[in-house]
């Protein structure tokens, strides 16, 4: 019942509720009843700040936090760009921890609209680290990426990815 | 503009319908409807899902070696744009599609004969053998208008004639 309404209301809203959704189900994970159906009503929402994300290149780091998403109130989307703090990184790498980079969206978890009308989602939230200019760090892209990267002129990272989803 | 199917139910899925779900080892789901894509969350095998197609041809419900399927094969080469060839192609579905279709429906037509003949044995076979739990065999002996007709007819006959013979 209060999952229905959770969800029902970050669909209607998407506004104020995103961050407070993710919190309510959070809270009614840790409940006994919904614990089966937890993952069939998860309402995924966007990249905002306090989202940990996974890096997918060589670059060095590992975790990153989103502090800010540049373009949109709600939050970011897949293929957006975001600045973020480096949380977990490679003794050995370009960057280390603590550093504050950029990076753009190349797996979400929450669906983005194809321009035919179908949509697209992805198993995990995941970024590659680029500077100011959009030119990645790294080298390397790992898993899949988006042909969205595209229309938003992220060209470098679409050749260095292994697959185009 | 390409036609997929749906990973869970195998129905076509048209532009504009369904949603895709990116794996990370880049495996592509794409799924019609909400109601595949639970399902598939849910871990559900869709050749044990009654509905699927999967099950269906697995199970021998539906035609699964046709000559009409290899039309339907994807290939992955580009094919050069002719005038000609993609009017023949459009000509050729059509007629392709009539003939999938009505030998879909003649092998269903083939699993399914012979059912009505063996249900109707199987309900005579049930009446004469358990007319008891309906009514008493006594009351079936003294009152003939109550028995059935056709074969209990005839056995009955021919218990009297046994009951006369004692």
């Amino acid at each position: 019942m209060a999952a229905t309404f959770a969800s029902k209301c970050s669909r209607v809203g998407r506004s104020l509720w995103g961050g407070l959704g993710n919190n309510l189900s959070g809270l009614l994970s840790a409940s006994h009843e919904t614990a089966c159906n937890h993952f069939l009503s998860q309402q995924r929402t966007f990249i905002q700040m306090r989202t940990v994300l996974k890096v997918v290149d060589n670059s060095g780091a590992k975790k990153v936090m989103c502090i800010q998403a540049l373009k949109g109130k709600k939050g970011a989307r897949l293929g957006d760009t975001i600045i973020a703090s480096v949380k977990e990184a490679y003794p050995n790498g370009k960057v280390k921890k603590g550093k504050v980079v950029y990076g753009v969206v190349v797996r979400a978890a929450m669906q983005r609209g194809r321009c035919d009308g179908s949509e697209v989602k992805f198993d995990d939230n995941a970024v590659v680290l680029v500077d100011k200019q959009g030119q990645p760090i790294g080298t390397r892209v790992f898993g899949p990426v988006p042909h969205e990267l595209r229309q938003k002129k992220h060209v470098k990272i679409l050749s260095l990815a292994g697959h185009i989803a | 503009m390409r036609l997929d199917k749906c990973w869970f139910c195998s129905s076509t899925l048209y532009p504009g319908h369904g949603t895709q779900f990116v794996r990370n080892d880049a495996k592509i789901f794409r799924f019609c409807r909400s109601k595949c894509h639970k399902n598939f969350k849910m871990k559900r095998n869709p050749r044990k899902v009654k509905w699927t197609k999967a099950y269906r041809r697995l199970h021998g419900k539906d035609m699964t070696q046709d000559f009409a399927f290899e039309f339907e094969r994807k290939h992955n080469r580009p094919e050069r744009y002719d005038r000609n060839v993609t009017e023949n192609t459009l000509k050729a579905i059509r007629t392709i599609d009539k003939v999938r279709v009505t030998r879909e429906i003649k092998h269903i037509e083939r699993r399914m004969t012979g059912k009505k003949a063996k249900e109707l044995r199987e309900a005579q076979k049930e009446l004469e053998q358990n007319i008891s739990l309906v009514k008493a065999p006594a009351v079936l002996r003294e009152d003939p208008s109550l028995t059935l007709p056709i074969k209990l007819k005839v056995s009955q006959k021919q218990a009297e004639a046994h009951l006369m013979e004692e």
